[in-house]
């Protein structure tokens, strides 16, 4: 099976009943997606589909082949010279310094990525619709509330 | 049953053993502390003696300080500088998001006069050079456990790179200036890395390298940005669950139907035909299949031929029935006058706190991978130590180093990790079929397996009389924390035995228990109910079910009384330092509230708890609706008083996290047993709190000393099921 992971094509031995989860994480090895649930309640696997936010533990790895699926190995972008930039959700979660064990991070940030990817000026409530579905055990809600609404600033200031 | 018969004593053998007796005596009293044991004939004595002695060694072990240890003084174990001036920094502690690495690695590189950009974290694995016990990373000691010893080995490194300094440039030591990981003497600069590559021969450590004064201090007390946050941040960071090695296979393993059934007969059944099997283990008491993936193990495990006998039947009714004080006396833990016809009104009330899980959302997991060595088994646990002496005690590893145990990052810990289940499970089966393995839980296994926070329940009276409290007596029943069959296996039975039979307590259970208000009579008397299901270590320990308690109950008094809750909290504070804490921190958080201006917003009611945990004081207000019956906390301010707070921003997100943690068990979380098994497999049977109903939360970190004597991890969480049930309380 061909995946178009982050802009790179991967080969991936799969049946097409397989979770994408565990595909990305087991087959190839690209463990920054984690594991909570299992039963698409937590958010914590959350990656991006052709940009759309879905839970990768309960996506066949089917539904996701000839499709572009970024992961959060591939939110941040590398130049030619290898230079990474952080993505603007990840350098406001490092502004703010939100996390504590991390582990929901990932599906944290993919799922704000996508948000305001359609949404690039959110209110506080659609900031509360968009994110109210990703647990955090650690209870870093706050700061992730503050840092959704700085990332869409971050991205504000740098497209302009 | 025939009784048994009395034995005959001669006179001489009565004499020697009331000699015993009395020696027993005196070597409890010295260890009490000057507590006094009154003697009323043999009988009666030696019943006076269990109560004395144990209300003595209980006192004493609740109020003892952090354990100090004892690392390694050398240190090139800590630290190794690269030419280039790099500083890394070998940390003996677990990182599972309350931020250590980093908290450490500012308190030595201010102690070192390391440039902050140059330290780079390495975790520490059993076999770094530090006693693995010191790794254990429990109770929110880290920071007061380590803050003098790396101090010293900090400083003992900045001298001994002076020293070399000097020689290498010929310049007197005592005008050579450290700053940023170098050493400077007018124009001429020299680098730390500068110095280390070109030193030949042995270094030669000074003793008692001089400590930088407080007002000397760069980094202590500052908002660091975490070490370890970039790496999570982009997915790179490696958790347990995350550990990978060429040519490995996954692991499942069989669980039983019901709690404490035990496995009598297990062959692979069918399992060894089915696709991808690689190998079916049996073990004495354990049955796992190894497979090519993870969905294949776990189809196999179905096939197993296994049998299991006994185990447990109970019910949650029978559970919260069994959890209730019970008639006889229990064992006095604190005491202070006499309960026993104190004056005024009477108060009494009952709390009940429910078993919880940890739901930490990155499920046990570990790889175990064989060498000519031994096993190096890579896993997200608080407790290397543990897991390397359980897995060597249970295999037959000899000698114990044979086990390397890597500690990764660790995607929530909350007490869980410092079981040793998943290491011993995965090496078991990387020894049976003879590749790396790694095992991780499903959530579902994580919900079902393992062991859980106990239910405690509290029964609290008192009496009030002219405003003032005149007696508090709490009794309290839990079930086992240190006396559970996790901690018999892996610390061993002596240490729990000790206590059961000594202490006559858990003492984990009974944390957080103790009346720590100016009240003229008190006893405080703990009861242990062992139930048929796993319970041990959870967030806070005991602290949590009794601070609920005790601080819901003072609500109680304050209304009995006619008083403020704060203003109530405030004129029963205890004498000293202690009290001053208190005070500093009740009137932070009660500024910063406005409670005593304005107040809770419309519809809303303000509550407030106080308490001391881990030598930690702390004041939280917390405000509250009810609509349609449910209720909601809206904003949140908590005072926190460690001691010495090392890093502002961090100490702020673990009293946040706390309070969010301490929320969702308030609001949502009751983990119940039907027919010797848990109920909820998952988060659609247990949800956790979520984003939209989280608060606001203000902190107000506060510093009584120049040293940080409290840990920040645990000790908030108590405080916020009084918080709010005492707004529920001022609002209906």
């Amino acid at each position: 099976m061909n995946l178009l992971i982050n802009g790179t094509s991967h080969t991936a031995d799969a049946d097409p009943a397989d979770p994408l989860l565990w595909v990305l994480r087991d087959t190839l090895g690209m463990t920054g997606t984690k594991y909570a649930c299992g039963i698409g309640i937590c958010g914590t696997c959350t990656v991006h589909i052709e940009g759309a936010p879905l839970r990768a533990c309960i996506t066949p790895v089917g539904a996701a082949e000839g499709k572009a699926i970024t992961t959060i190995e591939g939110l941040a972008s590398t130049d030619a010279d290898g230079i990474e930039t952080l993505h603007p959700v990840q350098q406001a979660f490092l502004e703010i310094q939100v996390p504590q064990c991390s582990w929901c991070m990932s599906g944290q940030m993919m799922t704000a990525a996508a948000f305001l990817a359609n949404n690039p000026t959110p209110t506080d409530d659609d900031i509360t619709a968009a994110m109210r579905n990703n647990y955090c055990r650690c209870g870093c809600y706050a700061r992730v509330r503050i840092a959704v609404a700085r990332a869409a600033v971050i991205a504000q200031e740098s497209a302009s | 049953m025939t009784k048994k018969p009395q034995p005959v004593l001669t006179l001489e053998e009565a004499a020697k053993r009331e000699q015993r007796k009395i020696s027993r005596r005196r070597f409890l009293l010295v260890l009490g502390g000057g507590v006094g044991v009154v003697a009323v004939g043999a009988y009666l004595a030696r019943d006076t003696i269990a109560v004395e002695a144990r209300l003595a060694f209980n006192q004493v072990f609740l109020n003892a300080d952090t354990p100090s240890t004892a690392p390694p003084t050398q240190p090139l174990v800590w630290f190794r500088i690269d030419a280039d001036n790099t500083a890394h920094l070998i940390i003996p502690k677990i990182e599972m998001g309350q931020g250590i690495h980093t908290a450490l690695a500012q308190i030595a590189a201010d102690e070192a006069d390391l440039a902050w950009e140059t330290v780079r974290v390495i975790q520490a694995d059993t076999h770094s050079g530090f006693d693995p016990e010191i790794l254990f990373t429990f109770g929110s000691s880290s920071v007061t456990s380590l803050y003098a010893p790396i101090r010293q080995v900090a400083a003992s490194l900045r001298e001994m790179l002076r020293a070399e300094a000097a020689r290498q440039t010929g310049i007197d030591a005592a005008t050579l200036v450290a700053s940023n990981s170098a050493f400077t003497a007018g124009e001429r600069a020299i680098t730390y890395g500068e110095v280390v590559a070109a030193k030949q021969g042995e270094w030669s450590i000074p003793s008692n390298a001089r400590l930088k004064t407080p007002s000397e201090r760069t980094l202590i007390g500052k908002s660091v940005p975490r070490v370890d946050l970039y790496a999570k941040l982009t997915g790179r960071a490696v958790y347990g669950a995350d550990a990978r090695v060429e040519g490995m296979a996954y692991g499942a393993v069989a669980r039983p139907p019901r709690y404490e059934a035990v496995l009598t007969r297990a062959s692979a059944g069918t399992a060894e035909s089915s696709p991808g099997v690689i190998a079916v283990v049996i073990e004495p008491g354990f049955a796992g299949v190894v497979a090519d993936s993870r969905a294949h193990a776990r189809a196999a495990l179905a096939l197993l031929d296994l049998e299991w006998t006994g185990g447990t039947t109970i019910n949650q009714a029978e559970i919260d029935a069994r959890m209730t004080i019970p008639p006889e006396r229990g064992t006095l833990i604190q005491r202070a006058g006499s309960v026993d016809g104190a004056a005024g009104t009477r108060i009494e009330a009952s709390y009940y706190t429910p078993m919880a899980a940890h739901a930490h959302l990155e499920a046990q997991s570990a790889l175990a991978e064989f060498s000519a060595d031994g096993v190096t088994i890579t896993t997200s646990t608080q407790a290397p130590n543990l897991t390397q002496s359980y897995i060597a005690s249970a295999m037959q590893i000899t000698p114990v180093e044979n086990v390397r145990v890597i500690p990764v990052y660790v995607g929530g810990g909350f007490g869980r990790k410092a079981g040793s289940d998943v290491g011993l499970e995965a090496a078991l089966l990387a020894r049976g079929a003879g590749v790396p393995v790694h095992v991780a839980w499903t959530r579902e296994e994580d919900m079902l397996y393992g062991f859980r926070r106990p239910p405690t329940r509290n029964a609290l009276s008192g009496t009030v009389e002219n405003g003032r409290i005149t007696s508090i007596r709490h009794e309290l029943i839990s079930s086992d924390v240190l006396l559970s069959p996790e901690v018999r296996a892996t610390f061993g039975t002596s240490g729990p035995n000790f206590f059961e039979t000594v202490l006559g307590s858990d003492p984990l259970a009974a944390y957080g228990s103790q009346i720590h208000y100016s009240v003229p009579n008190i006893a405080v008397i703990y009861h242990h109910e062992h139930l048929p299901i796993p319970t041990a270590y959870w967030r806070g320990l005991g602290s949590f079910a009794n601070t609920f308690a005790i601080e819901s109950f003072i609500d109680e008094l304050a209304f009995a009384a006619g008083a403020d809750p704060l203003d109530f909290r405030l004129a029963h504070l205890p004498a000293g330092a202690l009290g001053a804490r208190f005070e500093t921190a009740l009137n932070r958080v009660a500024d910063a509230s406005g409670w005593r201006d304005g107040g809770a917003q419309e519809e809303r009611a303000f509550g407030i708890a106080a308490c001391y945990d881990r030598k930690t004081v702390v004041a939280l207000v917390m405000e509250v609706s009810v609509t349609g019956g449910r209720i909601r906390a809206h904003r949140a301010w908590c005072a926190v008083d460690p001691g010495l707070v090392i890093n502002p921003d961090g100490t702020a997100n673990q009293v946040q996290g706390s309070v969010v943690m301490g929320l969702s068990s308030t609001f949502k979380e009751r983990w119940t047993v039907e027919n010797g098994l848990g109920t909820a497999t998952n988060f659609n049977a247990y949800p956790l709190l979520t984003f939209d109903e989280a608060p606001t939360i203000e902190v107000i970190p506060i510093d009584s000393s120049d040293t940080p004597t409290g840990g920040m991890g645990e000790p908030v969480l108590g405080a916020v099921p009084a918080a709010v049930a005492n707004a529920v309380f001022a609002l209906t």
